[in-house]
């Protein structure tokens, strides 16, 4: 391809001098034939003289030419260059003549290995810009760890290896400009589930990978996670429907839409967080190979090579369509294109903004580290948007507990008040209530009261809430109130029927019972994460989510509520003294 | 309407049945666990001394921790590579629900066997009998506390139903389909309490019985 592509241009250029040498032939013999005077012959002359250093001033502007002189200026120095240890890696690449690119061995349709033959777009990107320079590939397996290692160490001359450029990665490596492509979170669901955009997201449970940086925006716009660890599990959860939608970058998805079956059933739903992904070359001593690289990037936007091989390959082109028409644009298809902002894509940013103690964080994680030997990490603390969902979840747990002991004790009074009445009306229906209460999981009820409370409020956070605190209420209270109400009939049986004060006796005699719901709705709080309630669970599965540190973390939030709920019943217990002693004083 | 009446005709039931085979599952392996743990820890609470007062503490301890945070921290804390006894260690989705529910199952079966072996101390066999039932009502609740598996993912019978619902667009189909999922889970439910009731009705006729019989 290489041979083709080089001749190609070849023939381009002499065709270009050929027209120009033409024009110029004609010019001077139309002038000579038809200039009357000295003068004007002579204006003639050197107009004609200037116009071929005019189109070849334009000509040298052009990409292709500028990657033509690199590498004639490059090879002009050899083979003496080569013995030189300072030689950049372009010299050393056409001494060598092999190029030695970093590749991942299993990433389908980008890059996979069968025995000695690899094919993918990226494997094909590597020949092609071998071929291109008039070298050989040789490629060597790198992975997500190893790719920047290995251009550092000088053991790879070039990565191409599904490579995210982002800020933090510039300080690591030299990103080749143009990109060669670019990926996105893309949501994956059934063709049925109604979901387009943003809007639809709210309150709806989406499962991801752990540490996807995408994760933040999910959590942003009030998706549920469900993290799993490998992103390969992603499509069979789809297909046994643990998962009704999958957010993950489109380029792992694009083998399974490859899939007949699979692409029947699912549809990509709308894709966000964007992210270039850059070919790499170190940062130091490979100026003129990168500088060779971008202009060969540029060319193979413009002449469509990267579609081509992105077509061949089955993989998404909307991106390199889009880079196709920027890159045939007069200002951007120039030698200068790759260092023009309004041509290039800047790299993504991944970085978190750090909370002010992040510093003290980090010193005491090494401190304890050191201590114990317990790799202790606290992702809650460390970055701002962490720490400001972690103080959330705190408080939101705290409102949350509190609520759920109100309602559930104001709704034992009430179910116990109506369901001890002598009025069948009153009672039979809240009996019913309770049977139904009773029977219902607690995972069923909070989904019910969410479906109710987000048909008539918009969802949001306090809403919500309210619907966990009413299903905890209605579940434990119903329960506490069938104690109560258990107890004015033993009560009524006992004392007869006008004893005066069996409701408040009634409350002392079924104080255990009470209190036992009590605490059972403070233990039941964190599952009001199950529907959105941004409580303190619900907010570590989304740090977790973007950061490291998940058994740690799961550590201290089982510690947080379990010491919660053991305060819960120590003060319950105060509460059953002081109804168990109302009951002995009346 | 058609849209719901369409989703159950379309082999709900056979994968609600299913489903709720798998809430069966989990609460028996809590049960069982549960009984291991909870009766080794109600012998030590009756032994006394500081056993006694170890077993204690971890008896409140488990009473308190919330089941569903449980759940998470086995599935976060706990290393998929693990290693147990040589061999490979890695919890599925339903031994994790399972387990998250033994701190519970535990330390209800540890206070019933307290009792129970008190009232067997006492010399009343009966009472200590009753200890049965008590087992029977932990595993009907730990049946409806298995639902917390949806969270993760467990293919148990809220489950189903939660799948099936997302695919309704109407609330009201919907609330028609949860109202079916509550009289399913109602009806084995609501039987096994009343088989529970009926045990601890002829134990208390043995209990009153015995007595009298001795008298």
């Amino acid at each position: 391809m290489n041979v083709i592509l080089s001749r190609a241009e070849l023939i381009r250029a002499e065709a270009k001098d050929l027209i120009a040498g033409a024009m110029r032939s004609w010019a001077a013999v139309r002038m000579t034939r038809f200039c009357g005077s000295t003068a004007a012959c002579l204006l003639a002359v050197v107009i004609i003289g200037l116009a071929p250093s005019a189109l070849q001033a334009q000509q040298d502007k052009s990409p292709d030419a500028a990657l033509a002189r690199l590498l004639q200026e490059v090879r002009a120095k050899l083979p003496g260059a080569c013995s030189q240890p300072t030689a950049d890696r372009l010299i050393r690449v056409l001494c060598a003549g092999r190029l030695r690119v970093g590749i991942r061995d299993y990433y389908p349709l980008f890059s996979t290995r069968s025995g000695e033959t690899r094919q993918g777009y990226e494997v094909d990107v590597a020949r092609a810009i071998a071929n291109k320079l008039g070298v050989d590939v040789e490629f060597v397996r790198v992975n997500a760890a190893t790719r920047i290692a290995l251009l550092a160490e000088d053991r790879i001359d070039l990565a191409i290896a599904t490579m995210g450029h982002n800020i933090q990665r510039d300080g690591q490596a030299r990103f080749i400009r143009p990109h060669y492509y670019r990926s996105e979170t893309t949501i994956v669901g059934p063709h049925s589930s109604g979901v387009s955009d943003w809007k639809d997201i709210p309150g709806r449970t989406v499962c991801v990978t752990v540490g996807n940086g995408s994760n933040a925006e999910l959590v942003a716009q009030g998706a549920r996670l469900m993290l799993f660890d490998e992103a390969g599990a992603l499509p069979a959860r789809l297909k046994d429907e643990t998962c009704t939608l999958a957010a993950q970058d489109d380029s792992f998805f694009a083998r399974s839409f490859t899939d007949p079956a699979f692409a029947e059933r699912y549809a990509q739903k709308f894709g966000f967080a964007q992210v270039p992904w850059g070919m790499a070359v170190a940062r130091d001593g490979s100026a003129q190979l990168a500088r060779a690289l971008d202009l060969i990037s540029q060319i193979f936007h413009r002449d469509g090579v990267f579609l081509e091989l992105g077509r061949a390959h089955r993989i998404g082109t909307a991106f390199l369509e889009q880079q196709h028409a920027v890159w045939q644009r007069p200002e951007c298809n120039t030698e200068t294109g790759s260092a023009n902002d309004a041509c290039l894509l800047p790299p993504f940013d991944a970085e978190l903004k750090p909370t002010p103690f992040a510093g003290s964080v980090a010193a005491f994680e090494a401190w304890f580290e050191s201590w114990t030997d317990i790799d202790l990490s606290l992702p809650m603390l460390t970055t701002a948007a962490a720490w400001s969902m972690f103080k959330g979840g705190v408080a939101n747990s705290l409102i949350l507990i509190v609520g759920a002991l109100v309602a559930t004790l104001a709704l034992a009074l009430l179910f116990g008040a109506a369901q001890g009445s002598r009025s069948a009306l009153l009672r039979w229906p809240v009996r019913l209530l309770t049977v139904t209460l009773q029977s219902s999981p607690i995972v069923l009820t909070l989904v019910i009261a969410a479906a109710i409370a987000h048909a008539l409020f918009p969802f949001s956070d306090a809403v919500a809430l309210g619907a966990s605190i009413a299903a905890l209420g209605l579940a434990n209270g119903s329960n506490a109130g069938q104690a109560i109400s258990e107890a004015m009939t033993t009560l009524r049986a006992e004392q007869g029927a006008q004893a005066a004060g069996l409701f408040g006796r009634a409350l002392g005699r079924s104080a255990t019972q009470i209190v036992a719901f009590l605490v059972n709705a403070a233990k039941g709080t964190p599952i009001a994460s199950f529907i959105g309630a941004p409580e303190l669970l619900s907010a570590l599965t989304d740090i977790t989510s973007f950061s490291s540190g998940r058994a740690t973390t799961y550590t201290l939030l089982l510690i947080f509520y379990t010491a919660v709920v053991m305060f819960v019943v120590w003060l319950c217990g105060r509460l059953r003294r002081l109804l168990e002693r109302r009951q002995v004083l009346s | 309407m058609m849209a719901l009446i369409d989703r159950l005709s379309s082999g709900f039931l056979p994968s609600f049945l299913g489903g709720m085979a798998v809430n069966f599952e989990i609460a028996a392996i809590a049960v069982a666990v549960g009984l291991a743990l909870g009766l080794l820890l109600a012998l030590a609470r009756v032994g006394g001394g500081v056993l006694g007062g170890a077993s204690a503490s971890a008896i409140g301890l488990m009473r308190a921790a919330p089941t569903f945070v449980v759940m998470f921290f086995l599935l976060n804390a706990v290393p998929r590579d693990a290693i147990l006894l040589g061999a490979p260690f890695a919890l599925s989705g339903v031994m994790t629900v399972a387990l998250s529910l033994v701190p519970y199952s535990a330390a209800y079966i540890a206070d019933s066997g307290v009792d129970a072996l008190r009232q067997l101390r006492g010399g009343s066999l009966p009472g200590a009998l009753l200890f049965l039932p008590n087992v029977t009502r932990a595993f009907f609740v730990l049946v409806m506390s298995s639902s917390a598996g949806a969270a993760i993912g467990v293919s148990e019978g809220i489950t189903i139903i939660l799948r099936q619902a997302e695919q309704l667009p109407a609330l009201g189909d919907r609330l028609v389909l949860f109202a079916v999922g509550i009289v399913l889970f109602g009806i084995p439910l609501q039987a096994g309490f009343a088989v529970m009731s009926f045990i601890q009705r002829r134990l208390g006729r043995i209990v009153v019985r015995r007595p009298a019989d001795a008298a």
